[in-house]
């Protein structure tokens, strides 16, 4: 199966390369910045750590499968001793003080970090121009976005400076950027990977996802990152996902798609028409595809958008300058407060702090907030009878293609509308897969909650079906 | 005793008015046809009592202790000052 873990992995064992010349050559790529994926590098550590996978080889000992292996961390990620500031100018400056159990799990299995990577700060954003270390320029053409929040992520797999990344995906993060470059990303059944040491941006629906080149890297990665942790109470044990469970698709034999996601005005002429010739080609393959109905694009991102500002006015609130943050002292204690989280916040995470206070106040959360949980509750319902009647469902990523680096900040409500696709799977808290396959965005392929598997599986068959 | 406070105050963000996107996302939820209103979550993540984590103190190691010194540089007569919490 295509694996770059696989073949760099092998180069490494035959000697054809060494750990320290091919950390360098990425770090090399990476220090030029070309298309602003960078935020911080790991140079002293990662060097230090390619060195000891050389010196084993050297020595004739065995290398684990991620020895050796360069990855990207989306910068909202602990790694104890660097610099996370979550893209954002409040904490330009803080060091992480532990590490995240999925990046920990990585490490211990020797994959090297090199970088901590661009994003829209707190996640806030689906094109990685909400970052105070520039807008994220697509991999395939710099003048448009790179996507996201998760942008320098999959811009940075997509261009080879890492071998996978590990993002972050709360309503698309991870699937949409991913999408935008021409790679898979993941975003995994919410729980399976541990979210401690993931900056909170809204917890019911952030998840840990990777991002890379082929399906076997993202199951590999995914395996490594799995798994129950006390330090965050909603994981659950998951069994691994095996290489030859991948290689047959037969358990497949219906595949869903929302009507209303293809029949409608906002979707692009050309994603719709590649979306459903990729149908026709499934059901050449002789499986069932059966058009299911669903909630309409402006409820499903008005209700991802109402809870998840909710939550993040929540999470948020201890970013204050005492807690955590870079601190504006003011003549008293509240306005020390009011103006540090006014000086250091950027307008889209100030906006979605206030929209979330708004929905939480009394007179609103009745109205609003009670009736976004009771949406939310109707559209899982809603995936749980889809799921009785097909095996997996697909759907574009995005209605559009990429827009141009600067439109999205000048007009948000565009830009939280392009999520209608993504969106929906995370309230259901649902595994889904981006391949770069099908349309110019690519195709998500979901399943039932904890069925990562057969997303894989069928991402494997699409690869010689589409 | 019913004290109205404002957005700007709620947020303590300075100046922080509604926005006008976010208030018509919130129009589309008013207008939704939700069939139950009271429904608290599907989602099931919630920790059974059997599986609670222990209730004990785990000291931090040396080495995350220095690095939460270093996020607050500021030291007087031996403690790291955070601020003054308690104002009124």
């Amino acid at each position: 199966m295509d694996s770059q873990i696989r073949s760099i992995h092998q180069q490494l064992v035959n000697k054809d390369i060494t750990c320290t010349a091919l950390v360098q050559e990425k770090l090399d790529l990476l220090a030029k910045n070309s298309h602003n994926t960078v935020n911080s590098l790991l140079i002293d550590t990662a060097l230090k750590a390619a060195k000891k996978v050389d010196d084993k080889i050297a020595n004739g000992e065995e290398i684990g499968l991620l020895e050796g292996i360069p990855f990207g961390i989306k910068d909202v990620y602990m790694v104890q001793g660097t610099v996370t500031t979550a893209s954002s100018k409040l904490l330009k400056d803080y060091k992480s003080a532990y590490t995240a159990t999925a990046i920990q799990k990585l490490l211990d299995a020797g994959a090297i970090p090199l970088v901590k990577e661009n994003c829209d700060s707190f996640g806030h954003g689906s094109s990685s121009e909400n970052t105070i270390f520039g807008a994220v320029k697509n991999a395939k053409n710099p003048e448009l976005v790179g996507g996201g929040s998760s942008g320098g992520s999959a811009v940075n797999v997509a261009l080879d400076y890492t071998v996978f990344s590990i993002g972050g995906d709360t309503g698309g993060s991870v699937r949409q950027p991913a999408g935008y470059n021409h790679v898979y990303g993941l975003k995994p059944t919410y729980g399976r990977i541990s979210r401690y040491g993931l900056m909170a941006y809204a917890s019911s629906t952030d998840c840990v996802g990777p991002i890379a080149k082929s399906v076997e890297d993202i199951r590999i990665v995914l395996n490594v990152m799995s798994g129950k942790d006390t330090k965050d109470q909603t994981t659950y044990a998951s069994a691994e996902i095996s290489e030859d469970s991948l290689a047959s698709s037969d358990s497949i034999k219906t595949v869903g798609y929302f009507k209303n996601f293809i029949e409608n005005d906002a979707i692009a002429p050309k994603v719709k028409a590649d979306f459903l010739a990729a149908i026709e080609k499934i059901k050449a393959k002789g499986i069932e595809v059966k058009a299911l109905d669903f909630f309409e694009s402006n409820t499903l991102v008005s209700t991802y958008y109402t809870l998840a500002m909710a939550e993040t006015a929540s999470n948020l609130s201890r970013l204050d300058g005492t807690n955590y943050g870079n601190r504006i002292e003011a003549e008293n204690l509240k306005e020390t407060y009011a103006v540090t989280r006014s000086e250091n916040f950027s307008e889209e995470t100030k906006r979605r702090i206030v929209g979330g206070n708004q929905v939480l106040s009394q007179g609103f959360s009745d109205e609003i907030y009670l009736k976004g949980l009771a949406l939310r509750d109707a559209i899982s319902n809603n995936f749980e009878e889809d799921f009785k009647a097909v095996d997996v469902i697909i759907s574009p990523v995005t209605p559009n293609t990429p827009p141009k680096i600067g439109d999205s900040l000048k007009d948000p409500l565009a830009m939280y509308l392009s999520d209608a696709y993504t969106v929906g799977f995370s309230l259901g808290q649902l595994p889904t897969l981006t391949v770069p396959q099908g349309t110019e965005t690519g195709l998500q392929i979901t399943a039932a909650k904890n069925n990562d598997e057969l997303v894989l599986k069928f991402a494997n068959f699409l690869k010689d079906t589409i | 005793m019913s004290k109205i406070m404002t957005v700007d105050v709620l947020s303590s963000i300075k100046g922080a008015q509604p926005s006008e996107a976010v208030s018509k996302l919130f129009e589309v939820i008013k207008n939704a046809n939700a069939s139950h209103n009271n429904a608290f979550n599907n989602y099931h993540n919630s920790v059974s009592l059997d599986d609670l984590r222990d209730d004990v103190v785990i000291d931090s190691p040396d080495s995350e202790k220095q690095i939460i010194i270093e996020n607050f540089p500021k030291e007087k007569n031996g403690y790291l000052v955070v601020s003054k919490v308690i104002e009124e």
